[in-house]
């Protein structure tokens, strides 16, 4: 196959993405089995699971927690467990991804946009040339503390005490595409 | 020798630099023993702080700490951290929006005010290019793509992304890599002498152009840097659920997507991200009062 070939199936199946995800309903894929709830807190009734891998529909947000339809139960599961982007095993997303290893371009940030705007690449990285005006510029642009906390205050934001997360003991394997 | 290890390498004797500058050291071995005695030494230094009603206590995190800040000179890291910042900035210039850039400041300070280095003149910065990306550089500074901002739906998401950028810089990852090079062995006064020499010696320290950036750090600072971002997000009174948000939004693009080309080589997988905050989040932060995230006050890019 031609990697003009190879471009058009990518660019067909990223379009098929954005049709998919146009019909209002947002899309998801469980990224972890997770525990269906009736309500959205963590001792809830149990309704069902969602599988790792299941396609479901996205219908409300609420801080940690989503409202979802999946293919056995509805209701609310931790937002973690969820990534958005459509369809299950056949994924619009996949495809594409095959696409972009085959021409041996995936990663490398090289590839040119299609809306022909500059990317941020390796070798835009490496090549990069200093600028101190910019530098000067951005450095100019920084805050004091005090102000930040009045942005803070007109905001309604209060700073409050959180611990730090601990590492994880187990982790699951995310689906690895 | 390839090009990458020297590359490492140079910078490995930047910070060391920083450590010998303390440390009258006679040569390269005792040097190596000494960095590795500091980081050691700092282990038990970073233990969850005050206990909040909200949380757990954190049990003994087994990563890599950093050494106490008063080991690195300050000025050092930001001498590293202007020639990087100025590279990156060389490659994409601000977007030149006084108003986005005076309110992604503010964000910015706010959240690493919640860090455990809230004193350093913290710079953030929206950078010109579509790509979805965002930059840490040592000694404070962040750079986000106007991209990643344009996909960003309220300050909660940026709270989130900015506090990941954050905790690279308060936990020196590059420090880390450094640790981890082969080149901590070669003689310190190489480095001295390149730090003497002004910026051209930096430039030689850091390697060509940005190139720094483009690297990556290992995936376990990268978990680590999404964990202590959600929690500065939160401790800054914002939703948690900002950066994984963010997370899935980009998830959903796929790798070959061009705009995500450098986020995914440097990062792992969003999928693998967002599994492994699933895991430490658990249900630690549902307590957490629910938040108006600036109540609206999100700015909104101009039209290209």
């Amino acid at each position: 196959m031609t990697l003009s070939t190879m471009r058009w199936i990518g660019a067909m199946a990223l379009g098929c993405a954005l049709a998919m995800s146009a019909f209002g309903q947002e899309q998801g894929v469980a990224i972890k089995q997770d525990d269906v709830k009736a309500e959205p807190f963590k001792d809830a009734k149990t309704l069902g699971v969602i599988k790792k891998g299941e396609a479901v529909s996205i219908l409300k947000k609420q801080g940690g927690w989503l409202e979802i339809k999946g293919s056995q139960a509805a209701g609310w599961v931790r937002v973690l467990s969820v990534r958005k982007g459509a369809g299950g095993g056949s994924a619009a997303s996949e495809l594409a991804g095959v696409a972009g290893v085959a021409t041996g371009r995936a990663g490398t940030g090289q590839v040119v946009s299609t809306t022909g705007v500059r990317g941020l690449g390796e070798e835009d990285l490496k090549g990069a040339k200093y600028n101190e005006e910019e530098l000067k510029m951005a450095e100019a642009a920084a805050i004091a503390a005090e102000e930040a906390k009045q942005f803070a205050v007109n905001g309604e934001l209060a700073a409050r005490q959180v611990s730090w997360l601990p590492v994880p003991r187990t982790t699951t394997s995310a689906g690895a595409r | 020798m390839n090009k990458r290890i020297i590359a490492f390498g140079t910078i490995a004797f930047v910070s060391l630099c920083a450590v010998a500058v303390f440390l009258p050291v006679a040569n390269a071995d005792s040097l190596r023993d000494r960095l590795k005695d500091l980081l050691d030494r700092a282990k038990p230094t970073q233990q969850a702080p005050q206990t909040a009603p909200a949380t757990a206590p954190a049990p003994q995190d087994k990563e890599f700490k950093i050494p106490p800040i008063g080991n690195v000179p300050l000025e050092d890291e930001i001498r590293l951290g202007r020639q990087i910042s100025g590279n990156l900035l060389g490659a994409a210039p601000l977007v030149k929006d006084d108003k986005l850039q005076h309110y992604v400041n503010r964000v910015g300070r706010w959240v690493a005010l919640q860090s455990d280095r809230p004193d350093l003149k913290w710079t953030f910065g929206v950078i010109q290019s579509e790509d979805l990306n965002a930059f840490a550089a040592p000694g404070g500074y962040v750079f986000i793509t106007r991209g990643l901002y344009a996909k960003m739906k309220d300050e909660a998401e940026l709270a989130g992304v900015l506090g990941h950028e954050i905790a690279h810089v308060q936990q020196r990852h590059h420090l880390k890599v450094l640790q981890k090079s082969q080149l901590l062995n070669i003689g310190a006064s190489i480095l001295k002498k390149q730090l003497a020499k002004g910026e051209s010696g930096v430039q030689k320290i850091i390697g060509s152009g940005a190139e720094v950036l483009s690297r990556g750090l290992d995936k376990d600072a990268e978990f680590e840097a999404d964990r202590l971002g959600v929690v500065l997000a939160a401790r800054a009174g914002y939703d948690a659920w900002g950066l994984p948000s963010v997370l899935q939004e980009i998830s959903a693009l796929s790798a070959s997507d061009s705009s995500v080309g450098m986020l995914f080589k440097t990062h792992p997988h969003p999928d693998e991200r967002l599994s492994r905050l699933s895991d430490a989040m658990g249900d630690r932060l549902d307590a957490l009062k629910a938040s108006d995230n600036g109540k609206g006050r999100f700015y909104k890019l101009a039209a290209k």
